[in-house]
């Protein structure tokens, strides 16, 4: 088995916080230390590869619609709702999308943010306050179970 | 008692069988309590006459121009109207945040315990806390609405699908039965029915944040044994129907198949990955050095 295969098997037996971690190891010490029990943080981590940007979506359905819509008898102005009805079909792949966000260019990524193609967890508030949240749900669960 | 926040309980047509109402006191919940009602229910002067000032009545009329229904019946029989109208409600009483409950919830339990060990029968015992906790998480984050797991979620135990994303360490994106809101964050719950689904699909699509807290689940009354209500519009046109709403709302995303082992039933299914975005941590945004940092 080649490296790159045992780094790939690797990856997949990873948790999320060890994928985070192997991205930047200097900040494993703020959730270590601030928090009392180490929780995995619900945030997609992205791949290493950038994909093919036709690999970000499926439009198959949508242009065999409007192969349709283009053959069909109706007026322009219907020809033209229709075309635009016809992208709802698009399938993406938000998983591609995070991964092709990562390697762009930061033009890129503000415009991929202005469409809500990724959420960008600023300032740590979804992994901070994920990481607070279990630890409050946690200290409630123990204090609740010691009380009865 | 949780500053600018109240719990609205949203009935219609059974009076006598708000089981929410009590089991949020019994679970020791000492904030505000609102039973949220339509002016077309019948049974109005009944609820006035058992909860007096806690009751709320908003015009489902009114409140139809406001949202897209998704189609063309008059079968007005959906909480729909209802889910929509508790933001308007909760600034009129001048509350920032509320939790939307439905009324046939019969107790609130933990689902795993502090180590994520899956558990069953551990009861919650103080909701203000917990509901401290959920607003807490909520107001230090950008999700439009959080909520609590339910029963349902768990059906296959710790091998339940919601049981599994949560040990996975993933989170689930649904929003069902208990919405906590901020009138700072508004949203439209859209279709006649399957109303939550269609919300969270809809505009999860487009980037909102929706997020069920595994840890914590309501449990219901049986469906079809708490008749009145929203059960009826359910059972008469099927899950079918229910389920296509979805589908109208996120074609790319959203299918329905048939569902179960035994008793077979159509149900809509999530294609995730084609539906919500992901979110990703700002170590992987490049900032442009001459332009200053921006959220």
């Amino acid at each position: 088995m080649g490296s790159n295969c045992w780094l790939g098997l690797g990856l997949l037996t990873m948790t999320i916080q060890q994928k985070l971690e192997m991205f930047d190891n200097d900040e494993q010490h703020l959730i270590d230390t601030t928090y009392t029990k180490k929780v995995d943080v619900p945030l997609y981590v992205p791949k290493y590869e950038k994909p093919n940007i036709y690999e970000l979506y499926d439009n198959l359905k949508a242009i065999k619609l409007i192969q349709k819509i283009n053959n069909s008898n109706v007026s322009e102005d219907e020809k033209k709702f229709l075309t635009l009805a016809a992208y709802r079909h698009i399938i993406f792949s938000f998983a591609k999308i995070a991964d092709y966000y990562a390697h762009s260019s930061a033009e890129m990524q503000e415009l991929m943010e202005q469409s809500a193609l990724v959420i960008v967890d600023f300032d740590k508030a979804i992994e901070y306050g994920f990481v607070a949240l279990n630890n409050q749900l946690s200290n409630q669960y123990l204090e609740e179970q010691s009380d009865r | 008692m949780i500053d600018n926040f109240c719990v609205f309980i949203l009935s219609n047509n059974r009076h006598d069988r708000v089981y929410t109402y009590n089991t949020l006191r019994e679970k020791n919940y000492t904030g505000k309590i609102f039973i949220i009602i339509d002016d077309e229910d019948k049974s109005h002067n009944k609820y006035i006459e058992t909860y007096g000032s806690q009751v709320i009545t908003f015009s489902k009329d009114e409140v139809a121009k406001t949202f897209d229904i998704g189609d063309s019946f008059d079968d007005k029989r959906a909480v729909v109207f209802a889910r929509n109208a508790c933001f308007d409600i909760a600034k009129k009483l001048g509350y920032t945040y509320f939790m939307q409950l439905d009324d046939d919830y019969t107790d609130f339990r933990w689902s795993f315990d502090d180590n994520k060990k899956y558990v069953t029968n551990k009861y919650i015992q103080d909701l203000d806390k917990i509901f401290k906790i959920m607003l807490d998480f909520y107001k230090k984050t950008s999700f439009t609405s959080i909520c609590m797991a339910q029963g349902g979620d768990f059906i296959g135990g710790e091998n339940s699908g919601l049981s599994k994303t949560f040990l996975d360490g993933q989170i689930s994106r649904k929003i069902m039965n208990s919405f906590l809101c901020s009138v700072n964050r508004p949203f439209q719950f859209v279709g006649r029915i399957n109303e939550d689904v269609n919300a969270y699909c809809y505009f999860g699509y487009k980037g909102y944040l929706f997020m069920t807290i595994a840890q914590l689940r309501l449990e219901q009354k049986q469906t079809q044994s708490n008749a009145g209500g929203l059960t009826d519009i359910y059972l008469s046109s099927g899950t079918y129907v229910k389920s296509f709403y979805s589908v109208l709302y996120n074609p790319s995303s959203v299918k329905v198949r048939q569902m179960g082992q035994n008793k077979k039933r159509l149900h809509h299914s999530i294609n995730w990955d084609a539906t919500v975005p992901k979110i990703i941590s700002e170590k992987f945004k490049r900032y442009d050095v001459s332009q200053p940092k921006t959220n």
